[in-house]
């Protein structure tokens, strides 16, 4: 026969000094666990939206995966529109986005600086890179930017700093905010768009760092790859977009191992700091135990209200801390190496701090419980 | 109470070996003879064949050749999806093994000289269409595998050479 649900429960406000602090410990420990899933999915979902299945990016052999460090010739974009069919082609219009990106110092109107990433556009890119949308303002025109809605997390400056007129400083230039964009939670919410020519000449450079072409339906990247192949000379190398931001989330794996390893430490400090408490708890409460032991309570119904007690006070931590966490860091911008992302306390975030949450309640109560079950009923009866 | 630890400790067992168990299909390895299509394959090798190097300088528009080179040039010098790759001049020396390079196909080392001893190979079928299996697939080979090819020689102005083939011959090593 198990002890009454409602045992359980009072004897949490038979304490409440004790059991509050206890539920404040574990909804902090929880909430650790809330942050760091929401970066990991966070870090995951930014690089998942921000590639295009239908998208080919074209750029240098040579520059290692980074797009910044890339130099192809100007006349690419002239040469895969001519010597290939797959790019689709709607009222004469090719799309294919020919870009230059880099990473340049920015200098606000307000006297902040940090580095941005900066991208020299053509009319042509909303065609290929379909994600962005014109949240306010309108195109950069000659000498102005658009800067994306998590431009100035990047930057490490105040929103207000990249408000539609202001003026920021980049490359030796003078350049007015002419927009700001979105982009469905992707990598370009961080940057700044420019004309292309505009940012070639305040760079002094005439060549590009890539070319994205949207591909017909049913397209093989293979046409293009096989371009660049027999291209020796130009030093062109093609990929999906969707793989170049699965090599990024390779090359971010030990950032997401680390933060893991941090979430089992978390846990793991929680149940330890779960188990202390309970040790408190339940070496109180021996001579009620051995009590219970003898009016004919068995050992495991004891065991099972001592492990409710703390499953209880464990899922109010967990619905507190996810209440917290939703309102609070679901949705936090960070500046990250690649640019910015936004915390996401998502279903799989919720699920693995709840399970977290409930698992210390198991884990933090049963050696305690067992520990205090395991004095003969005499022994303990007169226990002080 | 015995056999609640005893439950505990199976359970525990169970989720370790789970936990820990090994799955053989993550140790398994793609046969590389997988899908080979003699077809693409000469039975011999060829009596003569030209360098890559000495192919770029000679070669026209339009010639047939059999080139000799050595597969490689970059990280990845097969076209995923597609028979086609590259080669480079034998004569050009790659990494070699004490030199600690886990690609030794992308001949790091000497990448100015592979500048001038590329060339792309496109294996095309009986109707001159280029073949939609992947090279390794298709003839057994891999990064670093010598081979012969046979077929007509693609120019174009700034002097990269393209050989659409039919017929390869692969050195065993």
């Amino acid at each position: 026969m198990l002890l009454p649900w409602e045992y359980g429960v009072r004897n949490l406000f038979r304490r409440p000094i004790r059991s509050l602090l206890t539920l404040a410990a574990l909804a902090t420990v929880i909430m650790l666990v809330f942050l760091m899933v929401g970066f990991i999915r966070g870090l995951e979902q930014s690089l998942v939206i921000s590639g295009d299945p239908d998208v080919v990016l074209v750029y240098s052999v040579n520059s290692e995966e980074s797009l910044e460090n890339s130099a192809i010739a100007a006349r690419t974009p002239e040469l895969l529109t001519s010597s290939l069919s797959g790019i689709v082609q709607r009222f004469g219009v090719t799309h294919i986005s020919p870009e230059m990106y880099l990473a340049a110092r920015v200098r606000t109107q307000d006297g902040h600086s940090g580095f941005g990433l900066v991208r020299g556009v053509k009319q042509t890119a909303p065609l290929v890179r379909r994600s962005v949308r014109l949240l306010e303002g309108q195109w950069p025109g000659p000498g102005e930017v658009m800067a994306g809605q998590l431009a100035s997390t990047k930057l490490g400056t105040p929103v207000e700093s990249l408000d539609i007129g202001r003026t920021i400083e980049m490359e030796g230039q003078a350049w007015r905010v002419s927009g700001t964009f979105a982009a469905g939670g992707s990598g370009y919410e961080s940057e700044l768009w420019c004309n292309l020519g505009d940012l070639q000449t305040a760079a002094k450079r005439q060549d590009l760092s890539l070319v994205a072409a949207l591909l017909e339906p049913g397209a093989s990247v293979a046409e293009i790859q096989l371009f660049c192949k027999q291209r020796n000379d130009l030093e062109l190398r093609a990929i999906r977009e969707t793989d170049y931001y699965a090599s990024l989330q390779q090359y971010y794996r030990p950032v997401r191992m680390l933060a893991w390893v941090v979430v089992t430490l978390v846990a793991a400090a929680g149940v330890f700091a779960g188990m202390n408490m309970m040790y408190g708890a339940v070496s109180g409460r021996i001579r009620e135990l051995a009590m219970l032991q003898a009016i004919g309570y068995r050992r495991r119904a004891i065991l099972t209200s001592l492990v409710q007690e703390g499953v209880i006070l464990a899922a109010a931590a967990s619905l507190l801390a996810g209440a917290i966490a939703l309102v609070f860091i679901n949705g936090l911008a960070v500046r990250f190496t690649m640019g910015a992302f936004v915390l996401r306390v998502d279903g799989v975030a919720i699920l693995i701090g709840c399970a977290v949450g409930l698992t210390i309640g198991v884990l933090g109560a049963l050696p305690p419980a067992l520990k205090a079950l395991r004095q003969p009923v005499a022994t303990a009866l007169k226990a002080v | 109470m015995f056999r609640f630890y005893s439950t505990l400790a199976l359970t525990g067992i169970c989720a370790l070996t789970i936990g820990c168990g090994r799955t053989e299909i993550a140790t398994q390895t793609r046969p590389s003879s997988l899908g080979v299509d003699s077809s693409f394959l000469a039975s011999s090798e060829p009596t003569e064949s030209t360098p890559v190097k000495a192919a770029r300088q000679e070669l026209e528009n339009g010639q047939e050749a059999t080139l000799v080179g050595i597969i490689g040039g970059s990280k990845e010098p097969f076209v995923d999806g597609l028979a086609a790759f590259t080669i480079v001049d034998p004569s050009i020396p790659y990494c070699a093994g004490d030199d600690d390079c886990p690609t030794p196909w992308d001949y790091c080392c000497t990448q100015d000289q592979v500048r001038d001893g590329i060339a792309t190979v496109k294996m095309v079928d009986d109707a001159g269409a280029p073949v939609a299996v992947d090279a390794r697939e298709l003839l057994g080979v891999k990064e670093l595998s010598e081979v012969l090819v046979s077929g007509t020689a693609v120019r174009d102005d700034e002097g990269n050479l393209t050989l659409v083939a039919n017929k390869v011959f692969v050195k065993k090593p």
